[in-house]
C-alpha cells in the first residue's frame, strides 16, 4: 500500500513531536549530573542556617551535616559539603542500605527470580526454623523474630551490635535467623537489621552465588553510572545489607532519581512498576510507636510520610507523596515525587537534634513549587 | 536464718538474682568487651580506607564512652587493631568494592 506523502509526513511528525518533547524535558545525569544552582534567597539562607550551623567537631553537638544535595527535574540545584566530606566522599550510608538492597533486589524481582509470597527458607536454608516468614514479611520488616534494636546507648542488649560486632559478625544472617520468634510473621512492625541482612543473604541463592558478589554492581549501580559504590560484607562473603553500603551524594542521588521515576532509567524499566509499588505501601500492621510519634511510616524497606496508619503525617511540612531513606547519625535520602526533588542528607550528627521534617520544611520552602527556578 | 541474719539473707537473695541474670545473659556479657574494640577497628577502617577521611578526623568520629587503650593503625596494609576492656580486634581494608572487614584473629602488634 502506498501512502501520498503529505499523510505520511503528518504521521512521522505526529509520532516523532511527542518523543523529542519528552526527551527534551527529561534530564538525566548521564554521564554526569548538569548543574543549574538556584540563585541565593532568604529561604536557602534560612536552609543553610538549620543544616550548616558552626561545626562543634570537638564535643560532637548539634546538627552536622556532611553533604547537603538538592536535584529538581533531574539537575543539580543545591550542593554543599561540610567537615572531610567532599563530592567525591563514599559516604557511609549506615541504614539507607537496607532501602539500596530494596532495589537492588527489585531488579532480581523484576527478572522473575523471586515470589514475595514464597517463604524465606526457599532462598535461604537457615530459616527453615521459621517456616511461616514470607519474603514479602522481611522487606516490611515484619518477620515477627524477637530482635532488639539498639546502638550505642544499649549495646549489651543490642542485636544489632552483637550482629555488626561481635557473636554474629561471620554471618550476620545465620546470625538473625537463629532469633527466637514472639509474634506471628506478618501482623507486627518490628525496626530490624537482622531482617534485612536476611533478605541480604536470601539473594545469595536468588542469583546464585557467582553472580553474587558483583549483582548490586550489574543490576543497579552499572546502569544507573554509580561508580563510587563500596559494599562491605561479612565474613561469609554476604553483603551487610543493613548497614554498610557508601556512595558519594551525587551517585546516591541516582537511585532517589530512578524511584522518583518510578523505576525507569531513560527508557528502561529497571524495577517493575509494581515493585516501586510494593516499597511505597504503608504496611497495613503499622502502629505508631507512642514513644516515637514522629516516626516514620514503614513501607517495604523505604520510609513514608503517610499519614494513612496513624491519621497524622510524621513530616507534617513535607508534602503527602515523601518517602525516604534513612540511616543512623542523620543519614536521608528523600524524594519528593509531585515536586520532582531528590534530596540527599549526609551527617554525622551524635546527639539526636536533626529533625527531618525541619529540614524538610527549609528544603520546600527554598526549592518547592512556587519558587521559580 | 532470715530472723537472724536479714542483712545477709538479703544479701543471698541479690547475689543469686545477678547470678541468674548473668546465667540468662551469658552470651551477651561474653561478647560485650569485645565490642568497643570491633567498633573502634572497622569504624577506622572504614573512616580512613573507604570514606578517605584524615586520620584525625576518624580518631574523633570512633570515639566512645568506653576508652582505647590502643589504637594501631597499619597505613602501608590498610590495617587497623583497636583494643579496649582487654580485648584486641583488627580490621582489614579488602579492596575498592569490598571496603573493611572485621578479621577472626587480632593481627600482631608491635607491643603484644
Amino acid at each position: 500500500m502506498r501512502i501520498p506523502l503529505f499523510p505520511r509526513l503528518t504521521l512521522a511528525l505526529a509520532l516523532a513531536l511527542p518523543c523529542s518533547a519528552v526527551l527534551a524535558a527529561e534530564r538525566w545525569p548521564d554521564p554526569h549530573w548538569s548543574a543549574a544552582p538556584a540563585s541565593t534567597s532568604a529561604a536557602i539562607t534560612a536552609l543553610e542556617d538549620y543544616a550548616f550551623p558552626v561545626r562543634d567537631d570537638e564535643a560532637r553537638k548539634g546538627v552536622r551535616t556532611d553533604a547537603l544535595l538538592v536535584i529538581r527535574d533531574g539537575q543539580i540545584i543545591y550542593e554543599r559539603y561540610a567537615g572531610p566530606t567532599t563530592a567525591t566522599t563514599p559516604h557511609l550510608t549506615w541504614s539507607m542500605s537496607k532501602s539500596l538492597m530494596a532495589s537492588v533486589l527489585g531488579v532480581a524481582y523484576g527478572e522473575g527470580r523471586f515470589k514475595l509470597d514464597a517463604p524465606v527458607a526457599a532462598y535461604y536454608a537457615p530459616m527453615a526454623e521459621h517456616p511461616g516468614i514470607k519474603m514479602g514479611h522481611l522487606f516490611n520488616w515484619a518477620s515477627g523474630l524477637a530482635w532488639q534494636e539498639g546502638y550505642e546507648y544499649a549495646p549489651l542488649k543490642s542485636s544489632v551490635v552483637a550482629m555488626l560486632y561481635t557473636r554474629g559478625r561471620t554471618d550476620m544472617a545465620a546470625f538473625a535467623a537463629q532469633t527466637p520468634a514472639d509474634a506471628e510473621p506478618g501482623q507486627r512492625f518490628r525496626y530490624s537489621s537482622g531482617d534485612s541482612n536476611i533478605l541480604a543473604a536470601a539473594l545469595k541463592n536468588i542469583v546464585g552465588v557467582k553472580a553474587y558478589a558483583d549483582y548490586p554492581w550489574t543490576a543497579l549501580f552499572e546502569p544507573l553510572g554509580i561508580t563510587s559504590a563500596v559494599w562491605e560484607t561479612d565474613t561469609s562473603g554476604t553483603f551487610v545489607g543493613s548497614s554498610n553500603a557508601y556512595m558519594t551524594a551525587r551517585d546516591l542521588a541516582r537511585i532517589g532519581l530512578l524511584m522518583e521515576r518510578r523505576g525507569r532509567w531513560h527508557d528502561q524499566q529497571l524495577l517493575p512498576d509494581a515493585w516501586v509499588t510494593f516499597n511505597l505501601t504503608p504496611f497495613a500492621g503499622y502502629q505508631a510507636d507512642a514513644e516515637k510519634p514522629d516516626g516514620a511510616v514503614p513501607g517495604a524497606q523505604w520510609w513514608l510520610n503517610s499519614a494513612a496508619p496513624t491519621g497524622s503525617k510524621p513530616w507534617p511540612d513535607a508534602p503527602d507523596d515523601t518517602f525516604a531513606a534513612l540511616g543512623h547519625w542523620g543519614q536521608g535520602m528523600y524524594v519528593m515525587p509531585e515536586e520532582k526533588l531528590v534530596v540527599v542528607r549526609y551527617g554525622d550528627d551524635r546527639d539526636g537534634s536533626y529533625k527531618h521534617n525541619e529540614l524538610l520544611k527549609r528544603v520546600t520552602a527554598a526549592f518547592g513549587p512556587g519558587v521559580k527556578p | 536464718m532470715i530472723r537472724r541474719h536479714p542483712w545477709l539473707s538479703i544479701l543471698a537473695v541479690l547475689v543469686l538474682i545477678a547470678l541468674g541474670w548473668g546465667w540468662t545473659n551469658r552470651a551477651d556479657l561474653q561478647a560485650f568487651p569485645s565490642i568497643i574494640g570491633a567498633y573502634s577497628a572497622k569504624e577506622y577502617c572504614s573512616c580512613r580506607y573507604v570514606m578517605n577521611n584524615p586520620p584525625n578526623y576518624c580518631e574523633g568520629y570512633i570515639n566512645q564512652y568506653i576508652p582505647l587503650s590502643e589504637l594501631l593503625d597499619d597505613q602501608a596494609s590498610k590495617r587497623v587493631t583497636a583494643r579496649g576492656l582487654g580485648s584486641t580486634q583488627t580490621a582489614q581494608w579488602q579492596g575498592q568494592r569490598q571496603g573493611c572487614q572485621l578479621l577472626a584473629q587480632p593481627a600482631a602488634t608491635p607491643d603484644s
